[in-house]
């Protein structure tokens, strides 16, 4: 009674696929736009391509690209985080108010870190054990926390000491990029392992895809996603210093609607917005996007109000890419592909 | 795999059935009894969905369990992968009485279950769903080569067809998906194996595929418990039938004593009278 039927070869299942077929198509399509970007801001402006500008275009990204990593793994999985703007204004008040009481610049990190850490956790807790929609957590958090740094700061700008170690934090540079842009990169590439290389990454792709798959199979579902909430907390608290360290003063006005330029820089990348599909590379993508949009229309003597006006536009095309890059990608794939 | 980790023995560990784990069912392949249940109840609040099932299941034997909608079939099921813990009757699986208090324990006594809704996640690829949450590592990194290497050996032997161990499960067939699901069952090394409506929806190629590869893992040794509506999946694959009618098993039957007409019947109680139904 049992048929016969001839498997595939072994060696033939286990065959890595073309770099085309692996390859996320809405970050590749993002990246098209880059390049038409690069191309188009270098024949308007002869600044925009010199190494000044592409050291200063990465210190401009910098801060953007480290929230942005930690907010692709809570984007992945599902949910949002919209506080971050306003712990990077909480922990930049804070570590200039703590400067200012005498704290070592050191002390002051790990303090300031721990903020970040803490206000995510929070967040991480009442969304993935309390079942809050970390929309509404988040959205609530982004009052609390900024409102906390208004009530220390009594809305004023701290400045801090140039002197200091954190201060010069901002200052510092190695061969030609700031350290924030190095700082960026390390995250990058800490993120991009984390995602893709270990199994964290991958619990946190299969629980934006499908969390009931993944809570079958044993994973602690909630705590992934309570750390995931945690990991933009301590980004956050990261930026929050460096904001501080960067403008030489904290205040609690600081990142007002940063929330926002990060998610567009993941979503712009390619990244999932309801989750199962992330992309470290596209963030980076994502955040060169909004950086260079600000940039190259700055270099071009464009009015600094339309900025937002263009990055919206921007986002707005990005999100139907993003939302129709597997249809697009599949097209392209019918239309080139051989028959065998 | 230690007894402490797995469902509770009853009586301090002692074996209280004498009978399992030599006895013969003597029906078709069927070798050595696996499971048996005996007088399974559960009810949810004042509707007892199960009043009393016994159902035994031999090595490499494939057992229908079909009944009508609310016949409590799938919640049986839920009883022996420990979803759902029931309330009176006994589980003894390979002759020690067990007590599930969730899917882990079940897991531990090599008892799978391939849900309706398969548990994949679709944005991962094949060997990735395979191994969801035992990833083989190489320090902290997940060893992909190796991953998909297993995944394409696992594959291989149970003739799953897909084109990569890289293809994303959103991108497979509905035969393609139930097929995953189930090597990835199989990759837990089941004795028992229980497929709950795996060919729904399917088209009939695929249902052909899922139904040859149930029969492999029968071959295997693995008891197969299969639920499902499609009458004619149930003479292709199975040795033996359990009836189920509103929570009780009413009939027991080799498949080589019945017919179609005979089997649609049972399920319907349309040739027993209302006493005996009751």
């Amino acid at each position: 009674m049992t048929t016969q039927v001839e498997s595939p070869p072994q060696r033939d299942l286990a065959a890595q696929p073309s770099w085309w077929e692996r390859v996320n198509k809405a970050t590749v399509a993002m990246l098209g736009v880059t390049v038409a970007l690069f191309i188009g801001f270098g024949l308007a402006s002869p600044n925009f391509l010199t190494f000044g500008n592409m050291s200063n275009l990465a210190t401009q990204v910098a801060i953007t690209l480290i929230v942005a990593i930690a907010m692709t793994f809570v984007i992945t999985t599902g949910q949002i985080d919209l506080s971050v703007g306003s712990t990077v204004a909480f922990v930049a008040a804070m570590t200039a108010e703590l400067l200012q009481l005498g704290l070592d610049s050191s002390l002051v990190i790990v303090v300031g870190l721990l903020a970040g850490l803490f206000w995510g956790s929070v967040n991480g807790w009442l969304s993935a054990y309390q079942n809050i929609p970390p929309f509404i957590v988040t959205l609530a958090a982004m009052s609390i926390i900024r409102g906390f740094a208004l009530l220390w700061t009594e809305g004023f700008s701290v400045p801090i000491d140039r002197r200091l170690f954190v201060a010069k934090i901002g200052e510092a540079e190695f061969l030609g990029f700031s350290a924030l842009a190095w700082i960026a990169l390390a995250t990058t590439v800490a993120g991009g392992i984390l995602l893709s290389r270990m199994r964290f990454g991958r619990y946190v792709n299969g629980i934006g895809a499908q969390e009931e798959s993944v809570r079958r199979a044993g994973v602690n579902t909630r705590r992934i996603k309570m750390i995931t909430l945690m990991l933009t907390g301590l980004a956050a608290g990261a930026a929050g210093i460096l904001t501080a360290a960067r403008l030489g003063s904290g205040s609690a006005n600081a990142a007002e609607g940063f929330e926002l330029t990060v998610i567009a820089a993941v979503v712009l990348g390619g990244t999932n917005l309801f989750g199962g599909r992330g992309t470290i590379v596209g963030t980076v993508i994502g955040a060169l996007i909004t950086g260079m949009i600000a940039n190259g229309l700055t270099l071009m003597g464009v009015s600094p109000f339309l900025t937002p006006i263009v990055t919206g536009l921007v986002l707005i095309a990005a999100i139907w890419i993003n939302l129709r890059g597997r249809s697009l990608a599949q097209l392209v794939s019918h239309l080139t592909a051989r028959r065998t | 795999m230690s007894h402490e980790s797995s469902g509770t023995q009853v009586g301090d560990g002692q074996v209280v059935d004498g009978r399992s784990g030599d006895g013969r069912s003597g029906d078709g392949r069927s070798g050595d009894t696996l499971v048996t249940l005996e007088g399974i109840t559960k009810s949810f609040g004042a509707v007892q969905s199960l009043r009393g099932v016994d159902l035994r299941l031999g090595t490499g034997e494939v057992l229908g369990l079909v009944g009508d909608n609310g016949a409590g079939k799938s919640t049986l099921m839920k009883v022996l992968a420990g979803a759902i813990r029931h309330d009176a009757g006994s589980i003894t699986v390979g002759g020690r009485q067990v007590r599930f208090h969730s899917p882990a324990d079940a897991r531990a006594e090599h008892i799978g279950i391939v849900y309706q809704d398969l548990a994949l996640c679709d944005t991962l690829d094949v060997a990735s769903n395979l191994f969801l949450g035992r990833e083989p590592r190489r320090g902290p990194f997940v060893d992909r080569a190796e991953m998909h290497r297993q995944a394409a050996e696992m594959l291989s032997t149970l003739h799953v067809r897909v084109r990569s161990t890289y293809q994303e499960i959103g991108e497979l067939s509905g035969g393609q998906r139930q097929a995953v699901a189930i090597a990835r069952a199989v990759s837990f090394q089941p004795k028992v194996l229980i497929l709950d409506e795996p060919t729904a929806a399917l088209a009939v190629a695929e249902v052909r595929q899922v139904l040859r590869m149930i029969r492999e893992v029968a071959a295997r040794g693995v008891g197969v418990i299969l639920i499902t509506h499609r009458l004619q999946d149930l003479f292709e694959v199975c040795d033996r039938i359990t009836v189920m009618y509103e929570g009780r098993s009413v009939d027991d039957a080799a498949i080589a004593d019945l017919d179609i007409e005979t089997l649609v019947g049972m399920i319907t109680r349309s040739n027993t009278t209302t006493e005996e139904a009751a």
